[in-house]
């Protein structure tokens, strides 16, 4: 009850305060004193701890069941365990644009703590356009979606949260991706400031690279956790169906990598400044039209929670604003003053990394397209059709051999102007990535010339890291070690596709079933219960020619509220294969259907993510020393 | 004797291409049903789905197959009968000229822009 009103009063002054920031900004602007007037910071902590009170009052209404919030009664229930009561705060709309809301003013506080050694009139422009941004999310919460709102009578019970939400990696799996997703933004603000003040140089790179690099991780964390969780939930053991939702995701991580690359640049040469400041506002839009496009119920999936037309077209005018006032800002203010002594040459390392920009766009627009393609055809031709996996692989997989050579190449190269140097040692290693695969690959039938060309040139990649580990003193560590693992990542998601290996079939209790090598065996039932489900677990065994067993739990559950039947896969992980079992229910018959399937190399794509994350956090922790 | 010989080895050398052929066709149709989308799911395709639309498109896929038809005919079926929808593949014609190509076109683009900006930076 109380907490309600807490959280809903906090969340008011919040936006006062922000107006109250913006007004105290303005006069600090003008004056004369290099140093920012120290309330500014006081003001924003107090703004962030008052979205905080309010973030914490939701909390504590979903910890308390309080049904008289009616956030809590669509998305909770009594019979939830502890944890996911506290994830459900951020498994909803209004919860989640609260953990928006914090994230953004989360990271205006800490940029203006972090960025004392720079000029007073960026920051505090800096801290403006931020503010616009919080505003707008302010105003967008608490006019659509308000996570406060009252209900009267109190009901007895809520409507629980959906049973596949109720997952350890989907609980953290918004806060990591938000703080990637949203932390965009004060790079989105830091480069409009910049640009009108004409700061965009090599210690604007320097200072800003680090936001980018924070972003970056997380963006690449929270993804992954999605992925996995997509991997073990969704039952059909894929990590990555290019969904819609999915790619919305990967659209900012696609241009924020674009734009970690291109910062390098600019921080030693101080050029590129246009395509900088272009990439920073397209990172921060996109991540803004994610949100448009799953919260306005365009996309159907589960990230959609509810289908609200007002809070679409709140979204979306607030993306053109966003949009049009970057642009404005841009085109007035900006001076492309790198005309000067910037030479490019063709063999040199800037001239790598704008190759790298180039197939970075490329993915960027084949994703973009086509996720939004088919909205467009729907709206302007009322047809509809889909645009799924074959159309990403064949956009995309071709693309991938020149972009896997050229990020092997790339960093070897010198600024300004180079020579490619040790070229027996490079061609001495391609010839053993070629013949390497060619023998791995000529047992396997399936299109040979393309597998050939595209595992070459990943482990060329491999390789060519891996002897930069081996043999230098590691002066690049971040890079190398995410390239490096940018290559093991091609290299797992690829043996993994050519050589997983599945069977679907009905299966009764006490049945065997013979599948290539293995045996399948299903040895009994039992039943259990919780508090938020009961359920049906199946204990198989997988017997090898060697007689290894390996035992695999898959399980239905029935959840109580709301009403909702689950497959839960279970999993086997080794470093050499996954094995992974589900289930579901054959109507009215005593046979199961069982889905088994070996994944080879499939912790691999995980530890391959977490060296990308490595790789980021070193680089971190090298631009602060 | 030798007559049976012969008469054992024909027997296993045909089971045994059958059986290849048996192999081929399930991969091909498992391809294929991976790329048919369930109409009444959500976001699943026909080969991840056990509902009873899923079935029948199974049901239809399997005869087709051994009707001896090819992927492409047994997938313009499909668009004859429920609609562009239902393929994860977009077919090429004039509703998908700009998704096909406007990426490369834009790939190209930008190739050409790097190669015109380093040109002129060099003279």
């Amino acid at each position: 009850m109380f907490a309600n009103q807490i959280g809903y009063y906090s969340l008011i002054l919040g936006l006062l305060f922000s107006f109250l920031l913006c007004t105290i900004a303005i006069q600090d602007f003008n004056k004369v004193n290099k140093k920012l007037n120290a309330n500014i910071i006081i003001l924003t902590f107090l703004q962030l701890t008052f979205v905080i009170v309010s973030f914490f009052s939701l909390i504590l209404s979903f910890i308390n069941s309080d049904f008289s919030n009616e956030t809590v009664f669509n998305n909770s229930h009594t019979t939830k365990p502890l944890f996911y009561k506290i994830s459900g705060t951020w498994g909803n709309h209004e919860g989640s644009l609260l953990l928006w809301l914090l994230v953004l003013t989360l990271f205006i506080f800490l940029f203006l703590l972090k960025s004392n050694s720079q000029p007073k009139k960026y920051r505090i422009l800096t801290l403006l356009f931020q503010q616009i941004i919080i505003i707008g999310f302010f105003l967008f919460v608490l006019t659509t979606s308000n996570p406060f709102n009252y209900l009267f009578p109190i009901p007895k019970e809520g409507l629980g949260l959906n049973p596949i939400l109720q997952d350890p990696a989907l609980a953290i799996h918004p806060p990591i991706l938000y703080l990637g997703y949203v932390g965009a933004s004060i790079i989105f603000s830091a480069s409009l400031a910049a640009v009108a003040q004409n700061y965009i140089s090599k210690e604007w790179a320097q200072h800003i690279k680090k936001w980018v690099l924070i972003s970056w991780i997380f963006l690449s964390l929270g993804i992954m956790l999605g992925s996995i969780w997509a991997y073990y939930e969704l039952g059909w053991g894929g990590f990555w169906f290019w969904d819609p939702v999915e790619n919305v995701s990967l659209m900012p991580w696609l241009s924020l990598t674009a734009l970690l690359h291109c910062i390098a640049v600019l921080e030693r040469r101080a050029t590129l400044t246009s395509w900088v400041v272009v990439l920073s506002i397209t990172t921060f839009t996109l991540s803004m039209c994610g949100t448009f496009l799953v919260r306005s119920g365009l996309l159907n999936s589960v990230h959609t929670f509810a289908n609200d037309p007002a809070r679409g077209i709140f979204i979306l005018i607030f993306l053109f604003v966003l949009i049009i006032l970057s642009l404005g800002v841009f085109f007035i203010f900006h001076k492309d003053n790198n005309g000067n002594q910037n030479n490019f040459f063709w063999l040199s390392r800037e001239t790598s990394i704008l190759i790298n920009n180039w197939f970075m766009m490329y993915f960027l627009s084949v994703v973009l397209i086509g996720t939004v393609y088919p909205i467009f055809l729907d709206v302007i031709s009322s047809e509809k059709i889909s645009v799924g996996p074959p159309f990403y692989h064949k956009l995309i997989a071709p693309f991938l051999i020149p972009f896997l050579l050229f990020m092997a190449l790339g960093p070897r190269l010198k600024w300004i102007k180079s020579k490619i140097e040790k070229k027996y040692s490079i061609i001495i290693i391609f010839i053993i990535s070629i013949i390497l695969t060619f023998f791995i690959i000529k047992n396997l039938t399936t299109n040979i010339l393309f597998y050939t060309l595209l595992l070459s040139a990943a482990f060329f990649l491999f390789f060519t890291t891996l002897k930069e580990f081996l043999t230098k003193k590691l002066n690049n560590s971040s890079q190398t070690i995410a390239h490096f693992g940018f290559s093991l990542l091609i290299l797992s998601i690829l043996f993994n596709g050519i050589l997983s290996s599945e069977v679907i079939t009905n299966m009764k209790i006490g049945e065997k079933f013979k599948f290539g090598k293995e045996e399948i065996f299903f040895k009994k039932i039992e039943e259990r219960r919780e508090s938020n489900f009961n359920s049906i677990v199946a204990f198989f065994e997988i017997k090898d020619l060697e007689g290894n067993v390996v035992e695999l739990e898959p399980e239905i559950r029935v959840y109580n509220q709301p009403l909702m039947v689950t497959s839960e896969a279970d999993i086997k992980t080794t470093l050499l294969e996954d094995k992974f079992i589900v289930m579901n229910l054959v109507k009215g018959n005593e046979y199961f259907n069982v889905r088994y399937q070996s994944k080879p190399f499939m912790v691999w794509i995980w530890i391959s993510v977490f060296l990308l994350g490595l790789g980021g956090t070193i680089g971190l922790f090298k631009t602060r020393t | 004797m030798k007559i049976f010989r012969i008469f054992i080895i024909l027997l296993l050398i045909t089971n045994f291409s059958e059986l290849k052929s048996d192999e081929k066709s399930d991969i091909l149709k498992n391809k294929i049903l991976k790329n048919i989308r369930c109409l009444i799911c959500q976001g699943q395709s026909v080969y991840d789905s056990e509902s009873e639309f899923a079935s029948s498109i199974k049901l239809i896929v399997d005869k087709k197959i051994n009707e001896g038809a090819k992927e492409d005919s047994i997938y313009s079926f499909l668009i004859e009968k429920y609609g562009d929808w239902i393929v994860y593949e977009p077919q090429l014609n004039k509703n998908t000229y700009i998704l096909w190509l406007l990426p490369l076109l834009l790939f190209l683009l930008g190739g050409a822009i790097i190669v015109k900006k380093i040109q002129k930076k060099n003279e």
